[in-house]
């Protein structure tokens, strides 16, 4: 299939997803919506869903607005660390789904260190990302090296491993970290060289942190289609024998990817809190590791293509806020369209009858081009 | 401390049959090569409108059939995407999981407000005493000491479940059924050679996967707790997989390792009964997990060794 048709194909596909991923969204609101007709009901639901698909850029009357752009652009900060780092693992077959507990350990480290560590000026920020970056690692290296020595399931561990780092954070923030004086659970305040500056000023949370993201997205799109490594993990994932046979370690692979992902994890996790907040609060672990899995699979395991898949998952999940708060439809709505979607673009064979016809149209363009070809050529 | 009483062995068995459960279903998949993570959330899907349809029938019959034919539609729809669509099975059950716990809380949301005209974010306040699936006193075991009282009294799912793992054995090793599962777990080539249809039989394995956790979350919402809550089944579709793969995939050594996560938990409570931080006890089982992996990769190691040591 020629180049033109592969990408005309990747598009329609993906917008066969999303619409599929829409339809059921706009049914399920339709049968939770109130109103005494059909009628009434099929207008309200259109509402919902104006609601979610359009206001996350535009106020009621229609003008742009920034803050909602920049609120978006925010939410994109966390899931694309955690979209990188699923890539990564992904992309060796490695199926690490322990991104949601590293970004919650990074997050905690990163915490710690800007809570109790005295560094001047921003260099406390560095150390402080670094460290809960480098804690997820380490951490991470637990489901990789078994997976790598004794073939145990990297999947089952990451996922155990979540709930142990979630208790044993909850255990340290109740038993010693807290700060006791205040109503709900939460450390004491970051040193205020730990925080990191924001782009703008509205209440957003936009951090610089979000540039940092997208530094990251490119350096690891270079060391994924650039370097020997990169290549080693990405031929892991096609074809696992043919990398034993040319002489790069498998081992060594299987351990990289993972402890690559918990690194890019732990940093997400880092960042955010300390771009976002001022204490460390969070009791649970925040989601963004499953939105991170949407985010490689929408993004093809392709680094380059994560900041696209984060904005579109960060836009839908501000969508489907103030659809809640607007048009009284739970936000948690998301969580369907977004399987419903993540789903139909995991599919191979979703519209293979299509593409088919496209090989086949190609092909007989090719022939129909040569034969033109070799006539004039006579 | 006193460990040793009947309660807390009863207490194991009660724990380990919502993880037996889910155990069994992902035996079955195993064997028939399908890795089903998926459990956890069809468990929380049936859970949720077992509750539901047992409220609104009045009957803990209808309840459990409910939960059963939610588990099976649930699992067939995954087979749906997994065979017919070549999606990765795990990622099919990545997004089961996501409908599980993000979208059960919307869709009891918006069920109930429709329904009942107030969106509850739970069905704890649904099932009564009369709703629950009820507990069995079992006549001559019940009157030997200390036995009766750890065996005698369960839920009828309780003993269902146990059944169910000899039954398991029996369909996997005395049926043709089962020869044909086992024999597509280990290579779908030579089965298709032979004239067995593997979509046929994968959707069956998935299937009967379907209804065995759809009976696991049964348990959970209309006998373990009083109706549904947000993330109720807490990783226990995942604890399954790793009950699995310790009980080395056979249904009596994984029902052992599923009695071992009954063990942790149930110990867990009893810990925090006395004053230590829940938070430090609540992820033993998930511990225990790890290491028991561990410990049954490196047995199997050691044992593919002495055999080529043998062979050698």
């Amino acid at each position: 299939m020629s180049k033109k048709n592969s990408i005309k194909f990747s598009i329609i596909r993906g917008a066969a997803a999303l619409g599929i991923g829409l339809l059921v969204a706009f049914l399920l609101i339709f049968f939770g919506s109130e109103g005494a007709t059909l009628g009434e009901k099929f207008s309200s639901s259109l509402e919902a869903m104006r609601e979610m698909l359009i206001s996350p850029l535009f106020r009621k009357n229609g003008s742009f607005s920034l803050k909602n752009l920049s609120d978006v652009l925010a939410g994109m900060i966390p899931i694309l660390f955690t979209g990188l780092a699923t890539c990564i693992m992904f992309a060796a077959n490695q199926f690490n789904l322990g991104a949601e507990g590293g970004i919650m350990l990074g997050a905690f480290v990163s915490s710690l260190v800007a809570i109790y560590v005295k560094l001047p000026g921003p260099l406390l920020i560095v150390a402080a990302v670094l460290l809960g970056a480098l804690a997820s690692a380490l951490v991470m290296l637990i489901p990789a090296v078994l997976k790598a020595r004794l073939g145990v399931s990297e999947m089952v561990n990451s996922l155990m491993l979540n709930y142990v780092i979630m208790y044993l954070v909850n255990y340290l923030m109740k038993a010693h970290l807290a700060d006791t004086s205040k109503g709900i659970t939460q450390t004491f305040p970051f040193q205020d060289n730990a925080l990191i500056p924001q782009m703008i000023d509205n209440g957003s949370r936009l951090s610089w942190g979000f540039v940092v993201g997208i530094v990251m997205v490119i350096l690891c799109w270079f060391f994924m289609y650039r370097t020997r490594w990169g290549y080693g993990i990405r031929m892991t994932g096609i074809n696992q024998p043919f990398v034993m046979y040319s002489g790069m370690s498998v081992t060594v692979i299987i351990i990289l990817c993972q402890v690559m992902g918990g690194f890019l994890a732990g940093m997400g996790g880092g960042i955010e809190i300390l771009g976002r907040y001022n204490v460390y609060n969070w009791s649970a672990l925040p989601g963004y590791g499953w939105t991170g899995i949407t985010v490689a699979i929408l993004a093809g395991n392709n680094p380059i293509f994560v900041p696209l898949a984060a904005f579109f998952m960060s836009y839908l999940t501000k969508g489907c806020m103030l659809m809640s708060t607007n048009a009284d439809v739970p936000s948690q709505l998301i969580s369907i369209i977004q399987a419903v979607i993540f789903i139909f673009f995991a599919a191979q064979q979703f519209l293979s009858g299509y593409r088919q016809k496209l090989v086949i149209r190609s092909a007989k363009e090719e022939l129909a081009g040569n034969g033109a070809g070799e006539e004039v050529r006579k | 401390m006193r460990l040793l009483t009947t309660d807390f062995f009863f207490s194991i068995i009660r724990i380990a049959t919502p993880i037996l459960f889910a155990t069994l279903a992902a035996v079955i998949g195993e064997k028939g090569g399908i890795s089903n993570i998926g459990l956890e959330g069809i468990m929380m899907m049936s859970a949720l409108f077992g509750s539901l349809s047992a409220f609104w029938s009045k009957s803990w019959v209808i309840g459990l059939l409910v939960a059963m034919g939610v588990g099976l539609a649930e699992a067939l729809l995954m087979g749906v995407f997994a065979f017919k669509l070549k999606t990765n099975i795990i990622l099919v059950g990545t997004a089961v999981n996501m409908i599980g716990s993000g979208g059960t809380i919307f869709l009891v949301k918006i069920i109930t407000n429709n329904t009942m005209g107030s969106a509850l974010t739970s069905t704890t306040s649904l099932i009564t005493k009369n709703l629950q699936i009820p507990s069995i006193q079992i006549p001559l075991i019940r009157d030997i000491p200390v036995i009766g009282k750890i065996l005698s009294g369960h839920s009828l799912l309780t003993y269902l479940a146990f059944l169910l793992v000899w039954l398991t054995a029996v369909l996997l090793y005395k049926t043709p059924l089962g020869l044909n599962i086992r024999s597509i777990g280990e290579n779908p080539n030579a089965a298709a050679s032979v004239g067995v249809s593997v979509s046929k039989v994968r959707f069956i394995t998935i299937g009967i996967g379907g209804i065995l956790a759809g009976m696991g979350g049964a348990y959970m919402s209309m006998y373990y707790a009083m109706g549904w809550s947000l993330d109720m089944v807490a990783g226990r579709g995942f604890i399954a997989l790793a009950a699995q793969s310790m009980g080395g995939g056979e249904p009596l050594g994984s029902m052992l390792a599923a009695l071992v996560f009954g063990f942790a938990q149930a110990l867990g409570i009893k810990v925090s009964a006395t004053g230590v931080d829940s938070n430090l006890v609540a992820p033993i089982p998930y511990v225990v997990t790890i290491i028991s992996l561990v410990i049954f990769a490196l047995n199997q190691r050691r044992k593919e060794r002495r055999r080529y040591k043998a062979a050698v």
